[in-house]
C-alpha cells in the first residue's frame, strides 16, 4: 500500500515501508545523510537528514521516518537548513584531522601541492604541470618568485626543513610548459573585459576561457606581465621566460589591447557596453613618499626598477645608493643596484632584521651580493647638496608591539647622523592609482561589495589593486575568484569556487614529531634539496637569473620527504561534501577535538578515531554484511569511539574486504595507500 | 572454562545476562580484566570486542583493580551544592589520588559517582558502600583514619 | 496514671538512616538485653531528622526521637521515653502532605510480608483479580493515574497498548534506574515497602496479560535490591505471581550505571545485554520491546500507586489532584532548607508550600527551585505559586520528571548550577545522536568557559541557539531535555550570566574564577592550623594567601577555628 505525502510542496508517493528519504530519493529529491547504508539496519545517528513536520513543526530524521497519508514535510525550509547546517557544524567542531594539507590550505591559489608533489614524486612531470594549472596559470614565474607560504607552513619543518615545494611547479613548468595545452570549452558567445594584463588579470583571463568565456585584456603598457615584467627584476623572473609563459594565453585565445590605459584612452562605462562583464586587475603602481622633508628628491622604488626593465636591463650606475625600506621591493632595488655596478649599496631600515618584511632568502642573499644594512634607523630629511644627496637620518629603537604585532620603532632623541649619497630610494610601500568613479576604501584600494568580488553591477575587481601591493599568487588567486564569480553570473552556474571546509590539526609549531604519522613507510630522512646558484661575481655583474631550477633526479629524491598530511578520504568525504554544500566553518563552534589517533598497525587499513562520526556504519557492516565482528562501539558520549578487541587493531581475521573503508562517510577508516 | 569461572555457571548464558555475568565477575574479582572479557564473551558466545562495548558503555565496571577500600564520592546535586567538589579536592589532598586512581598502596581508590541517594545528608559519600554524610573536611579525615586502621 | 510501657521499637534503617548511623543504634539496641522487639523499617520521609527511632507504646501510641546517636546516654533516653530530643512532624507539614503511597513507608517491616497483608497489602491485587483484565486497565484509566517517570504518559492508554498485543509472551518492567541526581523517592518506596510496589506489578501483569517481569534497578540501591529479593521469595511462597492461568516470572536486572537508561528504549536495550543506546521510535516497546517481544515500562512509583486505585477504587483516587494530574506525588526534597527529605503532596500543591511550608525554607533565602533534575529547569521564587503538575511546569520549560526538587538559595550561582547539570548530561549522553553527543559537550566547554572568566556575550547567543537544536535533534529524553537547566538560567537569571561574562562577578561568590581568599589578620590566632592545611601551599608563614596559587578549596576555611578566613570576590579586599 503506497502513500501519499507532501515535500517541500510537491506530492510524493512511498511504497509501503519506504521512509521519506528513499521516498524523495526516488522522486529526485536528495536528502543529505551520513549514518544510512542501504544494506544495514538503521542507525538513526547523524540527524543531518532532519526535515520538519509542518504541522507539528517537530524534525524528524528522514532517514528512519515513515510519512503518514498527507503529512506535510519540510526539506528545504531556512529552518531544515539551518538545523541540517549545525548537524554538520558539530559534527566538524569535533573532527580532527586534515582535509587538505596545511601547503594546500597555506597557498593562496589553495593549488593541490601535496598531489603535484606526489606527482613530481613519481617522475609525473607532465601530470604535475597539470594539477598546479588547475589552480596556478602562471607556473613559470610563480615557481621562481612566489615567496612559498606553502613551505612556511609545511609539516615537514617540525623536522628541520620544508620541503622544497616551489621547485615542483619551476621544473615542471620548464618541461613541459609549452606542450600542455588545457582542454578548452567552445566559447559560449559571453564576453569579459579585464583592465591590466598583470598575473591578477592574466588569471582572470585563463580561468575565464577555461569556462568557455572569451576575455580580452587592456593594457596600459605595450606588453604584458605588469609587475612580473615591469617590477621584478630579470635576475629573479627572466623576461625570455616570461615571454615563454605569455604566449600560451594567445595560444588559449586570450586576446590582448595594448597602450590602452583605463580612464586615458577608455572608460568603464564604454567597457561594459561592449562586454557582458569587466575585471578590473590595474595593480598597485603608486609609490609612497619618504613621508619627510625633500621627500620629492628621492627615487620611487617602483619606477626605479621599472626603468631598468623596459630598458633592457640597461640603466646608468646609480652611484652611492641608499634605499630606504624593509620589503621585498628594497631588496629588488638593492639587488639591482649592485649589478648596475654601484659599489656601496645601503639599506636602512626602521626597525631591525627579524621585522623585515622582505623574504628570508632575499635578505641573505642580498648580504651575499654585499649590500649593507643598517637597522632602526628612519629618515628625517633629504637635502641636495651640490651633485649629491644627504639623508639625514634618526635612530631607533623598539618599543610595545603594535597593531601588526611588530615592536614599534621609537625615535631616540639627538641621535641624528646624516649620510651621503648619489641615488635615494624609496621602497616603503606601493598604493592603488584608482581611477575616478571606482569606490575605494581608506588606503585607496577598490572596496568591493562584501562577500564577493564585486564593485558594482558587472564590474569585478582582482590583484593588488583591491588588496594593496602583495604577491603574484595571491593576485592568481583573486583574478580566478572573479572569474569564475563572473562565469557563475554570466552562465547561470553555481560553481563551488573553494572548499568551505578545512578541519587542519594546527600549524607544525605547535605538533611534534610525535604527532606526526608517516602513511607512507618510505618517507626520505635526508636534507632538503639544495638549489643550484650562478657564481657570485656573475651575480653581481649581471643580470642572469641567479639560480637554477632543479634537476628531476633531485625533484624525485626532494618528493620522498613530503610527509602527505592530508587526509585520505579528501576526495571522498561525505562530511566535507555536505558541509561545503551547507558552507559550514570547521571552527564555527568552538570546543575541543577528538584525539587523533592514527591506527596504522594494519598494513592496509587506517583507523582514526578522530575522524569518526559514530555514526556505526563500519560496525554494522562488518557484522551485518560481512558476518564477522571485528568492530564495536565502546565508551559513550563524547568519547564513544569504534574500537577493535583489546584495542589491538584489525585481527587477522580481518579479510580486508574493505566493506568498512568503503561505506566509511569520512576518513575514520581508509585504505592506508592513496590512491 | 578456567575453573576461576565456575560461578558463572550459575547465570543462564543467554545473551541479555550479559551484564549480570560481568557483575558477576566484578563481584568477586573487584574489577573486569581482560582474562575475565574473554571468559565472559566465551560463556555467553559474545565476541569479545562486543563484550568490551557493552563494560565500557557503564560507569559501575572497573577495568583496574581498585583499592581495598572504595571510596565514591556523591556528585548528586543535592551533594553538589552543598559542597562535594571540595570533598572531593580534601579527599585527594589526604589520598594523594584523583577520582579514578587508586593509591600506590592499594589502599584506598577513589571515584566520583552520580548520586548514592541520600540527598538530604549531603554532602555524602561512600567507603565500600557504606554512606558517611553530611561531611566536613574533620569528618572525611576521621573517616579515612578508621578505614586505614581496619 | 499507670505507666505507658514500650511495646515494641522501630529504628528507621533505609540508607538515609543508615547513613546517618541508624544501623549502630540498632546495634546497640539490640545489645540490650529488651522484654520487647527491636525491628528496622523503612523511611519516613524526615531525613533531617535521621536517625530517627521510633517506640511504640502499649497504648497503641508512639514516641518519636530523632537525631539519635549511638551512644548509652540517648538509648537510655528512649528507653526511658524522655522529654529531650522528642521528634513531632512540623504541623505546618503535616497540614500540606497527604501520605498515601508512602503510607506505610516506616510504619512497617519492610522485609516482613505479614505485616504488609495486614495492613492492606494485596487487597488491591485480590479485587483485581476478581475482576476481568479489562475492568483492571479501565479501573486505572478512569483513575486518570499519569506516569510518575517523567513523561506523564497516562497509564492506563499505555496498560491498553500492551493488553490489545495478541502474542505468546508479553513482557513488564519497572524502571527502578532513578538516575537522576537529587532524587531518591524509588528507593525509598522499594527499600520500605517493596510489596507495594510489586503488587502493582502483579495488577498490571493480570491486567496486560504480561508473563514475564523485570525489575531493572540501579546497583547503587543495595537495600532496595535486596528488600525486593526478599518480596519476591515471600510472593513466590504465598503463589501470588499465579495470576489468572499464568505463573509469572519476576526478575530483578540491576543496572550498570547509566542515566540514559531511564529511556524506555535503551532500557530495554540494557535489559537485553546490551548497551544502553536508545533506538529510533517507532516500533514503540508496546509494538517491540525486550527481545523483540510487545514490552511495557512503568516507573516505582507508577506502580506503587496501583495498589491504592485497586483497593480504594478509580473515583477515589480521582478525587485527589488537579484536572489533568490526579492522585498524590512524592518529591525529594533537598538542598539549601532546614527540612529536607521526602514528601508527598496532592498534585497541584504549590511551590510555595513544598518549599517553605513543608521543607521549611527560609523566604528570604531561596531563589529559586529546581525540578525534574539534569534534565528540568530553574523555576525562580517569584513564579512559587505555580501549582506542581504535569502540565503547569512543562510551561515553565521545567518538568515535573521523577520528583527531585533541590532548593537553590541565594548564596548559589545560577550559572554554576547549569554547568554542573551539564557535566552530569554530557557525561551520561550515550554518545549516539550528534546533537545530544557533541552538543551537549559544546554547551558544558561554553559553560565552563563562562564560569572561568573566559565568556563572551556570543557564548550566550550559542547557548541560546543550540539548546532549542539539542532538543529537537535528539532521539530520546535525555538530549530532548539536556538543555532545560540552561535555557531556563537563560530565561530567568541572565543577569548573572552577564555578570560573569561582562563584568568578571559571580556574586554568590561560588566560581573560584571570580573568588579571592581573605585572611583577617585582626582575628587571626595565628595557630597555623590554615597553614599546615593548605594543600599547595599558598600561605605564607605570617598569614598571606596567595590568590593567584590558591585553589581556593577551603580547606582553611574549613580548618579556621576562629573563622578569620573568606570567600570575598574577587579583588575586593586585597
Amino acid at each position: 500500500m503506497s502513500i501519499e505525502f507532501i515535500l517541500d510542496g510537491q506530492t510524493l508517493t512511498a511504497k509501503a515501508g519506504q521512509t521519506i528519504m528513499e521516498a524523495a530519493q526516488e522522486f529526485g529529491i536528495k536528502i543529505p545523510g551520513l549514518c544510512r547504508e542501504a544494506r544495514i539496519s538503521k542507525t538513526t545517528s547523524c540527524f543531518v537528514c532532519v526535515v520538519r513536520d509542518k504541522k507539528s513543526g517537530r524534525y524528524l530524521p528522514s532517514c528512519a521516518t515513515l510519512p503518514s497519508p498527507g503529512q506535510e514535510i519540510e526539506s528545504s525550509s531556512p529552518e531544515v537548513l539551518d538545523m541540517r547546517k549545525t548537524a554538520l557544524s558539530l559534527l566538524l567542531s569535533e573532527h580532527a584531522g586534515d582535509c587538505e594539507a596545511p601547503c594546500t590550505v597555506a597557498c593562496p591559489a589553495h593549488a593541490n601541492v601535496e598531489e603535484y608533489v606526489r606527482a613530481g614524486r613519481k617522475g609525473e612531470f607532465l601530470n604535475s604541470l597539470k594539477i598546479i594549472k588547475e589552480r596556478i596559470p602562471l607556473p613559470m614565474s610563480i615557481g621562481r618568485v612566489c615567496p612559498r607560504f606553502c613551505e612556511k607552513d609545511c609539516r615537514r619543518n617540525v623536522y628541520g626543513e620544508a620541503v622544497a615545494i616551489n621547485d615542483f611547479k619551476r621544473l615542471a613548468a620548464d618541461l613541459y610548459y609549452d606542450e600542455y595545452i588545457e582542454d578548452l570549452p567552445e566559447l559560449s558567445g559571453k564576453k569579459v573585459a579585464i583592465v591590466g594584463a598583470g598575473p591578477g588579470g592574466l588569471s582572470a583571463a585563463y580561468f575565464l576561457r577555461l569556462e568557455g568565456i572569451e576575455p580580452t585584456i587592456f593594457e596600459a603598457q605595450p606588453k604584458a606581465g605588469g609587475m612580473l615584467r615591469f617590477g621584478i627584476p630579470e635576475y629573479r623572473l627572466p623576461k625570455a621566460t616570461l615571454d615563454r609563459e605569455l604566449a600560451h594565453f594567445d595560444k588559449i585565445g586570450v586576446k590582448f589591447e595594448f597602450n590602452q590605459k583605463l580612464g586615458r584612452d577608455f572608460t568603464l562605462d564604454q567597457l561594459k557596453s561592449k562586454f557582458d562583464a569587466v575585471i578590473v586587475a590595474i595593480g598597485c603602481w603608486k609609490a609612497s613618499g619618504l613621508r619627510c622633508e625633500g621627500e620629492e628628491l628621492a627615487t620611487p622604488g617602483i619606477d626605479f626598477l621599472y626603468k631598468i626593465s623596459s630598458n633592457g636591463n640597461v640603466a646608468p650606475n646609480p652611484g652611492k645608493v641608499v634605499v630606504v625600506g624593509g620589503g621585498n621591493t628594497a631588496m629588488d632595488c638593492v639587488r639591482s643596484s649592485v649589478r648596475l655596478g654601484s659599489a656601496d649599496v645601503n639599506c636602512f631600515y626602521r626597525r631591525t632584521e627579524a621585522e623585515m618584511p622582505a623574504e628570508k632568502i632575499e635578505i641573505a642573499e642580498a648580504k651575499e651580493e654585499g649590500v649593507n644594512f643598517h637597522f632602526l634607523v628612519a629618515p628625517l630629511k633629504l637635502e641636495k647638496r651640490g651633485e649629491k644627496l644627504v639623508l639625514i637620518c634618526r635612530r631607533m629603537k623598539l618599543g610595545e608591539p603594535d597593531a601588526s604585532g611588530r615592536r614599534k620603532p621609537i625615535e631616540i632623541p639627538n641621535s641624528e647622523f646624516e649620510t651621503e649619497a648619489d641615488t635615494v630610494i624609496a621602497a616603503i610601500g606601493q598604493g592603488t592609482l584608482s581611477p575616478v568613479g571606482i569606490p575605494t576604501d581608506r588606503f585607496g584600494n577598490i572596496e568591493l561589495i562584501k562577500d564577493s568580488s564585486k564593485f558594482g553591477e558587472r564590474l569585478y575587481a582582482a590583484g593588488d589593486c583591491v588588496s594593496g601591493a602583495a604577491t603574484v599568487v595571491e593576485a592568481v588567486a583573486s583574478g580566478r575568484q572573479a572569474a569564475l564569480e563572473a562565469t557563475n553570473a554570466l552562465l547561470g552556474k553555481a560553481l563551488i569556487i573553494d572548499h568551505a571546509v578545512y578541519v587542519s590539526r594546527g600549524k607544525w609549531q605547535d605538533l611534534t614529531q610525535e604527532d606526526l604519522v608517516f602513511l607512507r613507510d618510505d618517507v626520505s630522512t635526508d636534507l632538503r634539496e639544495k638549489l643550484k646558484f650562478i657564481n657570485l661575481e656573475s651575480r653581481k655583474n649581471s643580470f642572469e637569473e641567479v639560480c637554477q631550477t632543479m634537476s628531476s633526479v633531485q625533484i624525485t629524491r626532494e618528493g620522498e620527504r613530503c610527509i602527505e598530511c592530508s587526509c585520505t578520504a579528501k576526495n571522498d568525504c561525505a562530511l566535507r561534501e555536505y558541509g561545503d554544500a551547507y558552507n559550514c566553518d570547521a571552527n564555527a563552534i568552538k570546543g575541543k577535538r577528538l584525539p587523533v589517533s592514527y591506527d596504522i598497525r594494519h598494513p592496509a587499513i587506517i583507523q582514526d578515531r578522530g575522524k569518526c562520526i559514530k555514526c556505526g556504519v563500519c560496525v554494522k557492516v562488518c557484522k551485518e554484511v560481512v558476518n564477522q565482528t571485528l568492530l564495536s562501539f565502546k565508551k559513550r558520549g563524547f568519547s564513544t569511539c569504534v574500537g577493535t578487541t583489546f584495542d589491538k587493531g584489525l585481527p587477522d581475521s580481518c579479510i580486508e574486504c574493505g566493506e568498512c573503508v568503503e561505506s566509511c562517510p569520512t576518513g575514520a577508516l581508509a585504505w592506508r595507500i592513496k590512491k | 572454562m578456567n575453573r576461576k569461572y565456575e560461578f558463572l555457571k550459575k547465570i543462564d548464558p543467554e545473551t541479555s545476562n550479559l551484564i549480570k555475568g560481568l557483575q558477576a565477575i566484578q563481584g568477586v574479582e573487584g574489577y573486569v580484566s581482560d582474562e575475565s572479557i574473554s571468559a565472559v564473551a566465551d560463556y555467553f558466545s559474545v565476541p569479545v570486542v562486543e563484550v568490551e562495548g557493552v563494560l565500557s558503555f557503564y560507569a559501575q565496571f572497573k577495568r583496574v583493580k581498585p583499592g581495598k577500600h572504595q571510596i565514591a564520592i556523591c556528585d548528586g546535586t543535592a551533594c553538589h551544592i552543598k559542597g562535594s567538589t571540595q570533598v572531593s579536592e580534601w579527599l585527594t589532598f589526604e589520598l594523594g589520588i584523583h577520582p579514578g586512581e587508586t593509591d600506590k598502596s592499594g589502599l584506598f581508590s577513589l571515584e566520583t559517582v552520580a548520586c548514592l541517594g541520600c540527598c538530604s545528608l549531603a554532602p555524602v559519600m561512600s567507603v565500600n558502600g557504606r554512606v558517611y554524610g553530611t561531611l566536613d573536611r574533620k569528618s572525611v579525615v576521621k573517616i579515612l583514619k578508621e578505614y586505614e586502621n581496619k | 496514671m499507670s505507666k505507658i510501657a514500650i511495646k515494641k521499637i522501630r529504628v528507621g534503617v533505609a540508607s538515609c538512616g543508615v547513613a546517618a548511623g541508624a544501623d549502630a543504634v540498632l546495634e546497640l539496641l539490640r545489645n540490650r538485653a529488651l522484654p520487647f522487639t527491636v525491628e528496622e523499617t523503612g523511611c519516613l520521609g524526615h531525613c533531617y531528622a535521621e536517625p530517627l527511632v521510633e517506640a511504640v507504646l502499649d497504648n497503641g501510641e508512639s514516641v518519636f526521637y530523632r537525631n539519635v546517636k549511638a551512644d548509652d546516654r540517648d538509648i537510655d533516653n528512649i528507653l526511658a521515653l524522655g522529654e529531650k530530643d522528642r521528634f513531632e512532624i512540623p504541623p505546618k507539614r503535616k497540614s500540606k502532605e497527604l501520605i498515601k503511597v508512602l503510607a506505610l513507608a516506616g510504619k512497617i517491616d519492610p522485609t516482613n510480608f505479614d505485616e504488609y497483608v495486614e495492613n492492606g497489602g494485596y487487597a488491591g491485587l485480590k479485587r483485581a483479580l476478581s475482576m476481568t483484565p479489562a475492568e483492571v486497565v479501565n479501573e486505572v484509566k478512569l483513575s486518570g493515574l499519569r506516569g510518575r517517570g517523567g513523561g506523564g504518559f497516562p497509564t492506563g492508554t499505555k496498560w491498553s497498548f500492551l493488553a490489545a498485543k495478541d502474542t505468546q509472551e508479553k513482557i513488564l518492567i519497572c524502571n527502578a534506574d532513578e538516575g537522576d541526581p537529587g532524587a531518591f523517592m524509588d528507593r525509598s518506596l522499594m527499600e520500605s515497602v517493596p510489596h507495594q510496589v510489586l503488587e502493582g506489578m502483579l495488577i498490571a501483569a493480570y491486567a496486560t496479560g504480561a508473563t514475564k517481569l523485570f525489575i531493572y534497578c540501579r546497583a547503587e540501591y543495595p537495600m532496595a535490591i535486596k528488600h525486593l529479593k526478599i518480596a519476591i521469595e515471600q510472593i513466590y511462597a504465598h503463589r501470588l505471581n499465579t495470576v489468572g492461568d499464568r505463573v509469572l516470572e519476576i526478575i530483578i536486572k540491576e543496572g550498570a550505571g547509566a542515566f540514559v537508561c531511564g529511556e524506555e528504549t535503551a532500557l530495554i536495550a540494557s535489559l537485553e545485554g546490551q548497551r544502553g543506546t536508545p533506538r529510533f521510535r517507532p516500533p514503540f516497546p508496546t509494538d517491540k520491546g525486550w527481545q523483540g517481544h510487545p514490552s511495557m515500562i512503568n516507573n516505582v512509583e507508577t506502580f506503587g500507586n496501583v495498589p491504592l486505585i485497586l483497593r480504594e477504587g478509580a473515583e477515589a483516587f480521582a478525587a485527589i489532584g488537579t484536572e489533568g494530574s490526579k492522585g498524590t506525588k512524592l518529591f525529594a526534597l533537598a538542598g539549601d532548607l532546614k527540612n529536607p527529605g521526602l514528601v508527598e503532596v496532592p498534585m497541584g500543591t504549590t511551590l510555595r508550600e513544598i518549599v517553605f511550608d513543608i521543607g521549611g525554607a527560609d523566604p528570604d533565602k531561596v531563589k529559586a527551585v529546581q525540578t525534574g533534575g539534569p534534565s528540568g529547569g530553574c523555576i525562580p521564587v517569584e513564579l512559587f505559586d505555580t501549582p506542581v503538575d504535569y502540565d503547569s511546569l512543562k510551561k515553565l520549560g521545567a518538568i515535573m520528571g521523577s520528583g527531585g526538587m533541590i532548593v537553590i538559595g541565594n548564596d548559589r550561582c545560577m550559572v554554576e548550577t547549569a554547568r554542573y547539570f551539564l557535566d552530569f548530561t554530557h557525561r551520561e549522553s550515550c554518545g549516539k545522536c550528534t546533537f545530544c553527543r557533541v552538543g551537549t559537550t559544546r554547551m558544558f566547554e561554553t559553560l565552563e568557559r563562562i564560569v572561568a572568566g573566559q565568556g563572551e556575550m556570543s557564548d550566550l547567543a550559542f547557548l541560546e541557539d543550540i539548546g532549542p537544536k539539542i532538543r529537537a535533534g535528539s532521539l530520546c529524553g535525555l538530549g530532548q531535555t539536556a538543555p532545560n537547566p540552561v535555557l531556563a538560567t537563560l530565561r530567568f537569571f541572565r543577569h548573572e550570566y552577564e555578570e560573569h561574562v561582562k563584568d568578571h562577578r559571580c556574586e554568590a561568590m561560588q566560581c573560584d574564577a571570580f573568588v579571592d581568599m581573605y585572611l583577617d589578620r585582626a582575628k587571626c590566632i595565628k595557630c597555623k592550623l590554615c597553614i599546615k592545611n593548605c594543600p599547595i601551599g599558598a600561605i605564607s608563614d605570617d598569614f598571606a594567601i596567595d590568590n593567584t596559587k590558591c585553589t581556593k578549596c577551603n580547606a582553611c576555611k574549613e580548618i579556621c577555628p576562629k573563622k578569620t578566613i573568606f570567600r570575598v570576590k574577587k579583588g575586593e579586599l586585597l
